[in-house]
């Protein structure tokens, strides 16, 4: 019993210690966000097309990493991957009225049976920006992303860019992380707006969907 | 019985409760006023979110649209969210209409003008506008044995609610709500703040007047 009690007493001292150094690692660690959201179905006429759908490594898993430049700020980590897939699955499954996941990459000049085009999106830069770093009382995300569309013989159809921007108000009791995840959900549906809203203004899409013989609606903008 | 000192600590506890006042101002300018209320028709009451260095607080929203249904239960208050997601991607800061007459060319989406008509959407509520700090002054030193000093500070509410009406696809109202406030946290021993409601006074004020706009009964 006394050595028992001994041993629980020596334990002690490490056990605190052990917690503080993980404590300490934890503050001094990057701050991660692992954004999460739940992004609605888009409320369009679906264009009457089968579109193949790649989502590269690089995009089902995109991370974005800062390296905080001083002792004063923490680095961060903003993985968007699983939120990315979440989105534009939604969005083109509005979009398109069938959608299909391809299981191998698709390349230039290889046929993919069974779509009338592949969409591989890539996420090329993503930004933010806290309070601490503009003085203003808004978080701010901004992405830009490419767009492949390869016919279904694989030939290029278009090649484009698309950016999109989502901030959120500071809020009473809310830590950094909730913040860059709230406005990186904004950024997320400012994407899916500006896809959708835009696709059939990209010439290149354009002059495709006519050959597809598609009605190219006038959009409200 | 109650001791003089905390008869004291009481009156000064009161002193600065009735220190910590909101100055508000509301103008309003509306016309066509439903004489007979909005009936089975609904509101829908969104922030506007296009400017850079600031954000319609989603509280602020929800404050407004809260205040409207308490005071009248007969009418639908749409909820912000639940709106912005059954209309997606139309009503987003990038897409979301800035002009009446952009209306009439959603409602050419065949799908737009069916969620709409099912929605029952009859007033679009637009807020715009923000609560800033002003300033602060004071200092204050905390140690093991407590806290010693004053700090106090101010915020200023700004907001405009621009009313639509959706059949007829026109403006027809603005309301426009200031609120200044100083808020103190004097510390003896234990900081006690003294918060001026300055948001919470805004959404009253701008609550009210669109409460008897849209309702019979006020």
């Amino acid at each position: 019993m006394s050595h028992s009690m001994t041993s629980v007493s020596r334990a002690w001292p490490a056990l605190t210690a052990t917690l503080l150094l993980l404590g300490l690692l934890n503050g001094c660690g990057p701050a991660h966000v692992v954004v999460e959201g739940k992004f609605p179905a888009p409320l369009i006429e679906p264009l009457p097309l089968t579109l193949g759908v790649w989502y590269g490594d690089d995009f089902a898993n995109h991370e974005f990493f800062d390296e905080s430049k001083s002792k004063h700020e923490s680095s961060w980590i903003v993985s968007t991957g699983v939120a990315q897939v979440q989105i534009w699955d939604t969005l083109l499954n509005g979009m398109f009225t069938n959608v299909v996941h391809l299981k191998t990459q698709p390349t230039a000049g290889q046929p993919i049976a069974n779509v009338d085009a592949v969409l591989i999106p890539h996420v090329e830069e993503l930004q933010y920006a806290i309070p601490r770093h503009t003085q203003i009382k808004v978080y701010e995300i901004w992405m830009r992303y490419r767009f492949d569309l390869l016919s279904a013989s694989g030939t290029p159809i278009a090649q484009w860019g698309m950016t999109s921007y989502g901030k959120t108000p500071t809020g009473f009791l809310q830590s950094d992380q909730e913040a860059v995840n709230l406005a990186a959900v904004m950024a997320l549906r400012d994407a899916g707006a500006n896809f959708a809203t835009n696709f059939s203004r990209v010439p290149a899409v354009q002059d495709w969907l006519r050959e597809k013989g598609v009605p190219i609606s006038s959009e409200p903008q | 019985m109650i001791s003089a000192r905390t008869r004291t600590a009481l009156t000064c506890f009161g002193l600065c409760l009735i220190s910590a006042c909101v100055t508000s101002t509301v103008d309003e300018m509306v016309y066509n006023e439903p004489t007979e209320g909005i009936g089975d028709d609904s509101v829908v009451i969104l922030g506007r979110r296009h400017a850079s260095d600031y954000e319609t607080e989603p509280d602020f929203v929800s404050c407004v649209g809260d205040y409207i249904s308490s005071g009248d239960n007969s009418i639908t208050v749409i909820d912000e969210l639940t709106f912005l997601n059954a209309v997606y991607p139309w009503f987003e800061p990038r897409t979301a209409p800035l002009h009446p007459a952009d209306i009439e060319r959603l409602l050419k989406q065949k799908p737009v003008a069916a969620k709409m008509a099912d929605l029952k959407v009859e007033y679009m509520i637009w807020l715009d506008g923000s609560t800033e700090r002003t300033g602060g002054s004071g200092s204050m030193a905390c140690s093991l044995g407590g806290c010693f000093g004053f700090g106090t500070w101010s915020h200023d509410a700004n907001y405009e609610a621009t009313i639509w009406d959706f059949t007829d696809k026109a403006a027809v109202g603005h309301v426009n709500t200031s609120a200044t406030g100083q808020s103190y946290m004097p510390a003896v021993i234990v900081p006690i703040p003294i918060i001026a409601p300055v948001q919470g006074t805004a959404c009253d004020g701008i609550g009210q007047q669109l409460l008897e706009f849209l309702s019979s009964e006020h």
